[in-house]
């Protein structure tokens, strides 16, 4: 029998597999997001100039941007600078793309990072203690209880959560600061209101997961071999669990990317979600081009590093990744 | 779906709570625009900005006008837009879901992939640049929310659909070559829809939330016209001198979001069929006295005694009890096997002998010893360890009983090192050991794989060798062969004799195979609707006193089967467990049973040929030529 | 008749392809029995299942009385599947699942009564025609697939591992009605199951596959009781008899 590359080269062959679909997705992101500009309706230079601006401006403008070059010449140029890291200048304030990212995501991985932390902190504990609690259908009163909690948890979205955050803690208590990137304290609110639903979500599914697992014949196995509880729960159970868990963690992590745009913008966070709200607002295309790259790219990464994160852990995934 | 199960849904608090938060939307919707749409936009003349008041309860907004009237108009705009991305996302999902079928592989393949790397980005964030293309506006901002949900619900679709289309009864409707639009219509619409109809009852709700954020940063809903999300942003800003203004349509988004997640959970309960509604669980507390045994047996030859077994288990009016006063008692060396069909109640024996019934399952016995020892009168630590050491198990499907993630050697050296506190190289060193004594080649390497890397007679080989880490006494054995192929099963169940005679261990080997058990075993205990109906050593089977026992095995082809007569026919079915006649159970399939039968449950009593039965009308060795 | 002619079934390309059955020539002669017989993975299902085009052919020809089958016209051959819980659509009544069958041209008045027929001949209650999948046992759930397969009027009918699913004490039953359809019809059956025991008592011939491959072929007489290849030796060896007490040696 033939033994094929894959069984014999497990790992190498899926590396090589997912980062060439990481590189095809990334040129899918890339094209897109220059597709993006020349969809727009009308002339996006004038859109971003506003009706006042003179022809002269705009068109030394769109001489300037190359607006005027055929459209795969354009495309080339497109790459050739994102190669160099040149994402062009903004139509808005007339700064280098590039310097204005520089200040922007820093701000945005702070936050982002730090919510995706806590959430993972919060709700992995949580879901698995409940998990163990309601094992084999124990503990319903506890499972109906955590069931509403985290379902009125996910019907709120984040942007009222912050509303209601402001509202509590900065109107009525005074307590913290409702606005701007300051200090650690600045940090509890909006990094709060990006947690809530997700750590629901989270915790449900952990919860869910672990309850699956312990109703699993090797739980039963392992119970058949009298092993303490601890071992039980933490050698047979935590690890069987790991891999949906990271699943969804990958996911939690591509929608709070999302969510920082909405709740940057109630807390006035100067990163890059705040930012795309104005420059989308302001036709600004160049700094539009420079955020879609930075999610997509994040988010794309976000998955590389999960499914690596799968293949590394559970032991039956190299041979299942197809 | 029947009619008196959507009431029953209907009329739970959930059902209620979500019916009547639905109407009031609806109603809400439809009268408010009509009644208050002037008082909306009427500019009172009062205070801007004002704090709640009598005639302003959510106070008044920026221009003066009544922020709840306001609230309550702005209803019909939000949901109509919300039911408008999700009417669009649907379509274009359902269209887009579909294309992979009709296109055939490759393409198929092509759109999924796509689909797939759209999924991964959240909806709001495309919503968000796809605005960008179709302008700011309401009209923009439900376009670009709907493409950007349409791809989720094509994969939903897509993976729904497929999942129908190879379904066996498509495949035999395309055998009979019923017209593929019939198929569609037939067998893949009614079987996709109800998850299509519930996912998008609660993307409703999401798509409220978010078409309200796309209005609040400024994306959406233009000034004069409102939405709750343009509210919002309007009264956020005067949060410090109005925090109701901004309030107000967040609890309405809140309120309408949750309606509709609500409405999808309750749609799953009535068309999903989640038909489990209350158990009723089975108390914990025995009601049992301890029955100490008045006769001591000889310790060192009964490895296992149980008297008279009960199982209970949750039912939807009351617990029942599949497992009804088994007793048995196996001595050193013994094969004894208990056989019956699926639902006759030998696999909660098994786990009951074994201590292994779990949460909301209730096993009492008046007597469980092993090895003479009580079990209910031990302590639990060293009960945990007797059992750790004496009493191994083996189950069914040896697929599933090893867990993926650990490697077989970690598997068993846990067990040594749990019971025997052993040194972690001293108990690899014994797990090693066992997996050679199971026949495993190359038992080193072997140890350090995965159960992925065995082949399913090697695994099951490996389960015995967990349970031979210490000096088991008493092996369970819970269809151990029943996953495997006839020439594997062959291996395992002589490994299984093996071990029992150079050990001396006694085993309890549980199948549905009655051929298995005569062949390995030396008693059989046969059991019907969770009682044990006969007992008897395999040399008598063939002249079973039970009907069932003999119709049992003259129903089931062997290699000496007569070709030319039909199989003998047990008529009907076995009885549920929460539903068995008065007297005995095998009654109406029973062609000698008479209204005794039908009345009084017969007890176990001495057969005569060494065994036991429960009959009232027993088959007598010499009337088997007539029968 | 139904012939098949050097069947390959193949999956996967290059280096990762699998092959499932290996060039096997089988015939169903019209009123026979034939057993098919083999181990998980054996390739026996997929050799079934590419008769009726379930399975993609790699290569080889399917002959139906010496000709191509006719891919429109009225299918000469059915099949019953393992599950019966999977096999019926679940949101269709009994008789709706059945009538399916039904050929095209019959009436619509003689459709009711047909149905009626197909009932009581699979032993169930002209009764239970309204009734769903879910409120059936599996043994009747499999006579309602063996009524729609025989609805087509079949001249083979391919039965694949149909009592593998079902309770013990119901088996027989089952497979007592198959003979009974066999001999009232005489509808070519290809039985295929990995118990031996029950082949032997319904077939006439027996085909032993492994891996892919046919090992043996011939009446049931000749296969069981003076077996060619060693693989089938070995199976019979396996398979456990009720003939007492013979195995504690």
């Amino acid at each position: 029998m033939k033994s094929s590359l894959r069984a014999r080269y497990p790992w190498p062959v899926f590396l090589i597999r997912r980062l060439g679909r990481f590189v095809v997705s990334l040129a899918v992101v890339v094209t897109a997001s220059f597709a993006m500009v020349h969809a727009l309706p009308g002339d996006p230079v004038r859109g971003a100039l506003g009706l006042m601006a003179s022809p002269e401006t705009i068109a030394a403008t769109r001489e300037r941007l190359g607006l005027n070059d055929p459209l795969w010449r354009q495309y080339l140029d497109y790459l050739w600078n994102l190669l160099h890291l040149d994402l062009g200048t903004s139509l808005d304030t007339q700064t280098p793309v590039r310097e204005k990212m520089a200040q922007l995501v820093p701000a945005t991985l702070q936050l982002g990072l730090t919510a995706f932390v806590v959430c993972l902190a919060v709700a992995i504990p949580v879901g698995l203690l409940l998990g163990i609690a309601t094992r084999d259908g124990r503990g319903r009163g506890l499972h109906f209880g955590f069931g509403g909690v985290t379902g009125l948890a996910l019907s709120v979205p984040d942007y009222l959560v912050s509303v209601g955050l402001v509202f509590v803690f900065a109107v009525s208590l005074n307590a913290l600061p409702v606005a701007g990137l300051s200090g650690p304290a600045s940090f509890v609110l909006p990094v709060t209101a990006l947690v809530v639903g997700p750590a629901a979500y989270l915790a449900r599914i952990v919860r869910a997961e672990t309850q699956r697992v312990l109703g699993e014949d090797y739980i039963r196995a392992a119970r058949a071999k009298r092993l303490p509880a601890r071992l039980i729960y933490l050698r047979h159970a935590l690890p069987n669990t790991l891999t949906p868990t990271l699943t969804v963690s990958g996911m939690i992590l591509a929608s709070m990317v999302a969510g920082t745009v909405l709740v940057e913008n109630v807390f006035a966070w100067p990163g890059v979600g705040a930012e795309l709200v104005h420059s989308v607002l302001a036709k600004d295309y160049p700094v539009v081009q420079a955020v879609a790259l930075f999610f997509g790219a994040g988010i794309l990464l976000i998955n590389l590093a999960v499914d690596i994160a799968i293949a590394v852990i559970d032991p039956r995934s190299t041979i299942k990744e197809s | 779906m029947s009619w008196s199960r959507t009431r029953h849904h209907l009329s739970s608090p959930l059902g209620v709570v979500t019916v009547a938060l639905l109407l009031l939307l609806v109603a809400t919707a439809v009268v408010a625009p009509l009644l208050l749409g002037d008082r909306a936009t009427e500019i009172a003349g009062g205070a801007l900005q004002a704090g709640p008041s009598a005639a302003h309860p959510f106070g008044t907004d920026a221009l003066g006008r009544d922020v709840l009237t306001r609230t309550l108009v702005a209803t019909r705009l939000s949901l109509v837009l919300a039911l408008l991305v999700v009417g669009i996302g649907v379509a274009c999902g359902l269209i887009i879901g579909t294309v992979p079928v009709v296109l055939g592989r490759r393409a198929g393949r092509a759109v999924v992939a796509v689909l797939n790397l759209m999924v991964a980005f959240p909806g709001l964030l495309l919503a968000l640049f796809l605005a960008m293309i179709f302008g700011v506006g309401a009209r923009g901002a439900v376009l670009s929310m709907a493409i950007a949900f349409a791809p989720s619900f094509a994969r939903l679709t897509h993976t729904t659909a497929s999942g129908v289309a190879n379904a066996d009864y498509v495949s035999a409707a395309r055998l009979l070559r019923v017209p593929r639009w019939r198929i569609l219509i037939r067998h893949v619409i009614p079987n996709i829809s109800e998850p299509l109809v519930i996912n998008a009852t609660s993307q409703v709700g999401a798509a409220l939330l978010s078409i309200s954020a796309l209005s609040y940063i400024g994306f959406g809903v233009q000034p004069p016209q409102y939405d709750w999300g343009r509210m919002l942003a309007d009264g956020l800003p005067a949060i410090y001198t109005n925090p109701a203004a901004a309030l107000a349509p967040s609890i309405m988004i809140v309120v309408a979001g949750l309606a509709f997640v609500l409405a999808g959970e309750l749609l799953t309960q009535v068309l999903g069929g989640s038909q489990h509604g209350h158990l009723r669980l089975p108390s914990l507390r025995s009601q049992r006295r301890d029955m100490a045994p008045a006769e001591t047996p000889p310790p060192g030859e009964e490895v296992l005694r149980i008297e008279r077994l009960t199982v209970t288990v949750p039912g939807e009016t009351a617990p029942f009890s599949p497992v009804v006063d088994v007793s048995m008692r196996l001595r050193r060396g013994e094969i004894v096997g208990l056989v019956g069909e699926s639902g006759s109640g030998k696999s909660l024996t098994a786990m009951a002998v074994a201590q292994l019934t779990s949460y909301p399952n209730v096993a009492e016995a008046d007597v469980h010893q092993i090895k003479g020892n009580e079990l209910r009168r031990m302590r639990p630590r060293d009960r945990e360890r007797l059992l750790g050491t004496s009493l191994a198990m083996v189950f069914q499907d040896p697929m599933s009983s090893l867990n993926p993630t650990l490697k077989v050697g970690r598997q068993l050296a846990e067990v040594a090192e749990t019971h025997e506190r052993l040194g972690r190289r001293d108990a690899w060193r014994r797990a090693v050991d066992r997996l050679s004594a199971v026949l495993i080649t190359d038992p080193q390497a072997r140890a350090k794989q995965y159960p992925m890397a065995f082949s399913g007679g090697m695994r099951q080989r490996a389960s015995i060798a967990m349970g031979l880490m210490a000096q088991p006494a008493l092996i369970v054995a819970d269809e151990p062969t029943t996953a495997l192929d006839v020439t594997v099963q062959k291996e395992v169940l002589g490994l299984l004799r093996r071990i029992s005679r150079e050990s001396d261990a006694a085993v309890l080997m549980i199948s549905h195979d009655i051929a298995v058990v005569a062949e390995n075993a030396s008693r059989v205990l046969v059991m019907y609707a969770g009682r044990v109906v006969e007992e008897l050593p395999v040399s008598g089977l063939a002249e079973a006193a039970h009907p069932y026992t003999r119709a049992l095995i003259a129903s089931i082809p062997d290699m000496s089967t007569d070709r030319s007569r039909p199989l003998a026919n047990i008529p009907g079915r076995p009885p549920h467990a929460s539903d068995l006649p008065p007297g005995c159970a095998f009654a109406p399939r029973c062609g000698r049973a008479d209204d005794r039968c039908r009345q009084a449950r017969p007890e176990l009593a001495d057969s005569g040929g060494g065994g036991a039965v429960a009959c009232w009308h027993p088959l007598l060795p010499v009337l088997e030529s007539e029968a | 008749m139904l012939e098949l002619r050097d069947i390959v079934v193949r999956y996967g390309h290059n280096q990762g392809a699998v092959t499932a059955v290996d060039e096997v020539s089988l015939t169903v002669a019209a009123g026979s029995v034939v057993g098919l017989v083999g181990e998980s993975g054996s390739g026996k299902s997929t050799l079934a299942r590419a008769a009726v085009g379930l399975a993609p052919l790699t290569s080889g020809t399917i002959l139906w009385k010496g000709a191509g089958l006719d891919p429109r016209g009225r299918p000469p051959l059915q099949y019953v599947f393992q599950d019966p819980y999977a096999s019926l659509n679940p949101r269709m009544s009994v008789g709706a699942s059945i009538a399916e069958g039904l050929p095209r041209a019959s009436g619509r008045q003689e459709r009711p009564a047909r149905v009626t027929e197909l009932l009581e001949m699979v032993r169930l209650d002209p009764g239970d025609v309204h009734k769903r999948p879910r409120q059936l046992s599996g043994g009747q759930r499999q006579r309602v697939a063996i009524a729609r397969a025989l609805a087509a009027e079949p001249e083979v009918l391919i039965a694949d591992e149909i009592t593998s699913a079902l309770d013990v004490s119901v088996q027989g039953a089952v497979l007592n009605l198959l003979k009974e359809i066999q001999t009232r019809t005489g509808v070519g059956i290809l039985f295929i199951s990995h118990n031996l025991a029950v082949v032997r008592y319904i077939a006439d011939s027996i085909a032993v596959m492994k891996s892919g491959r046919l090992v043996e072929h011939g009446t049931t007489e000749d296969v069981i009781e003076r077996s060619a290849h060693p693989y089938t030796k070995q199976l019979l060896e396996a398979v456990p008899t009720m003939t007492m007490g013979n195995g504690r040696s």
